[in-house]
């Protein structure tokens, strides 16, 4: 019946033509700005008039995107291990701890997902103004670490729920410390949770804007903060080249975490 | 003997726990909690104490805009949000998973893609020579270009491209979780499709509706990006004017009061989720 793909009748056309719809909604844009990247035309004209390199010359030419794609990298990379670190702690924190305050105490740490970010970012803002921190690489971090730390909890609680822990005190009747069960029983059987922590919180770091609005100085800026001031003056087809590049890298990154999973499941 | 070497180890755990939490804690104690309340005080003390801040907040018709701006867009794109993304999220849920597959990875590669170049692709979309109006226009439905950017119309599209994924992938979820035998039930005892639906599909995925209808009204409320690069500055909404009174006009106290409204009215909304929609205190 309704919940049958078979037995859907007349309806499944129109259901299935709905869906076609959407989807051509959700990547057509994105398609068509990869497209406008090779274009010739400075106003976007699409179809374009003929095809270049153009704007990826003009993009690879401007130090300043490369550095400021520099700059991405290293405060994401840096975000993304002290979140799974300290994701780490507190999802095991949370998962072994028999405390009262305990669920109290994991909506608190899920909170920074859950608030509009400008809310925090110019809460940050004010404070790092006051410390003499604003438009530091420390500022950036601190910054993107409250947003990605959320996810880090979320993925690594997950996966130890699902972890026996009379392993690892298994190990510990075996002579291992604590500590090196935790590192070579816990650590590799929850390995799956660790990635997914260290993908969302990198992706955290690289593509969050508002907060990095907030920190950038004129001489320190990420790779969106960038793209947003470029977008504030025009619509120039050098940021279609840039986003094209962007989408490639997701693109890469599913491809890595969709190859991941199959391996875990093989 | 090893029973006790167990309980040992398992006690010392327990002692750590607290010790694991605490670089989070500090984290979120110095950078979270006491630069929000930082924030919070200086909206009643700057440029004097008292509530002048949110008096003229509240009593001023610009700002009343502004607020009335972001309730219309938040609630607009809900609808439209759950309106398209039911079906979708419903025949995701049932058709075979060799096409679900291509769907998914549609949805999960616009989800991934970079806000920025997201909302730089409908800027350049709806531009007054934009293909959307091109394409409107080639097809005889209009004359004119229509103004589709630098107001709410270009916000609330922009913005429900973003949301659907919020909304497509959790009801998928809630339908899935349906035993199609009650719909057969229903049919066997002479339901039509119209009353199968209206009287046990939807009134059984209602709590992931009201879920998701909830959860991106509320990302919806305080969203900044694509209402300031879609909206232009006439049209503002409440997360504009947060960074506004800071950026722009340097005046913390306002900034402050105006950050303590989105921060209350997103807690309460988030409130009635836990309350009215938590699945574990629901089932």
């Amino acid at each position: 019946m309704l919940l049958d793909f078979d037995k859907l009748g007349g309806l499944r056309t129109s259901l299935v033509a709905l869906v076609v719809l959407v989807c051509l909604f959700l990547i057509l844009p994105i398609v068509f700005i990869a497209a406008l990247s090779f274009g010739s035309s400075q106003w976007l004209i699409f179809p374009p008039p003929s095809w270049t390199f153009k704007w990826y010359q003009d993009l690879f030419a401007d130090p300043r995107w490369l550095y400021s794609a520099l700059t991405s990298l290293k405060i994401a990379a840096i975000v993304t291990v002290l979140s799974v670190v300290i994701g780490f702690l507190a999802a095991l924190g949370l998962d072994r701890g028999r405390f009262a305050g305990r669920d109290f105490l994991r909506a608190l740490f899920l909170t920074p997902m859950i608030l509009p970010v400008v809310v925090l970012a110019v809460a940050l803002y004010a404070l790092f103004l006051k410390l003499g921190l604003a438009g530091t690489t420390l500022a950036f971090i601190i910054a993107h670490l409250l947003i990605a730390l959320p996810f880090s909890i979320i993925s690594i609680g997950n996966a130890l729920e699902g972890f026996d822990r009379s392993i690892e005190d298994a190990a510990i009747l075996c002579g291992a410390s604590p500590w090196q069960a935790r590192l070579r029983v816990t650590v590799p059987a929850v390995s799956h949770g660790i990635f997914g922590a260290a993908i969302f919180s990198f992706l955290a770091s690289w593509d969050e804007v508002v907060l990095a609005i907030f920190m950038a100085s004129p001489t320190l800026q990420t790779l969106p903060v960038k793209i947003w001031s470029t977008l504030r003056q025009d619509l120039t087809p050098v940021i279609a080249a840039a986003s094209t590049l962007l989408i490639a890298f997701t693109i890469l990154l599913m491809i890595v975490a969709a190859l991941f999973r199959k391996g875990r499941k093989a | 003997m090893a029973v006790s070497l167990a309980t040992g180890a398992v006690k010392t755990k327990r002692e750590g726990a607290l010790g694991y939490l605490l670089p989070a804690l500090l984290l979120i104690a110095f950078f979270f909690i006491v630069p929000v309340l930082m924030l919070l005080m200086r909206s009643v003390l700057e440029p004097e104490s008292g509530l002048q801040n949110y008096a003229a907040l509240l009593g001023s018709t610009t700002y009343l805009r502004v607020f009335l701006n972001t309730f219309l867009v938040a609630g607009v794109v809900t609808v439209v949000s759950i309106v398209i993304g039911y079906p979708v999220a419903w025949l995701l849920a049932i058709m075979p998973e060799r096409w679900s597959r291509i769907v998914l990875a549609i949805i999960i590669l616009s989800m991934w893609t970079n806000l920025l170049a997201r909302t730089y692709a409908w800027m350049v979309l709806l531009q007054r020579t934009g293909v959307v109006n091109k394409t409107l226009m080639g097809l005889g439905l209009i004359d004119q270009p229509l103004p589709l950017v630098n107001n709410l119309v270009g916000v609330t599209i922009g913005m429900t491209y973003i949301m659907l994924p919020f909304v497509i992938l959790p009801l998928m979820g809630v339908i899935r979780s349906i035993d199609p035998a009650i719909l057969r039930a229903a049919a066997l005892c002479g339901a039509g499709r119209m009353q199968c639906f209206l009287r046990v599909l939807l009134p059984l995925s209602l709590p992931g509706i009201a879920a998701g209808a909830l959860m991106v009204f509320v990302m919806s409320l305080g969203y900044f990006v694509t209402p300031a690069l879609l909206g232009g500055t006439s049209n503002m909404m409440l997360a504009e004017l947060v960074a506004q009174f800071v950026q722009s006009l340097v005046n913390w106290g306002m900034g402050g009061a105006a950050a303590l409204v989105l921060l209350v009215v997103t807690l309460a909304l988030y409130a009635v989720q836990i309350r009215y929609f938590n699945p574990a205190r629901g089932k």
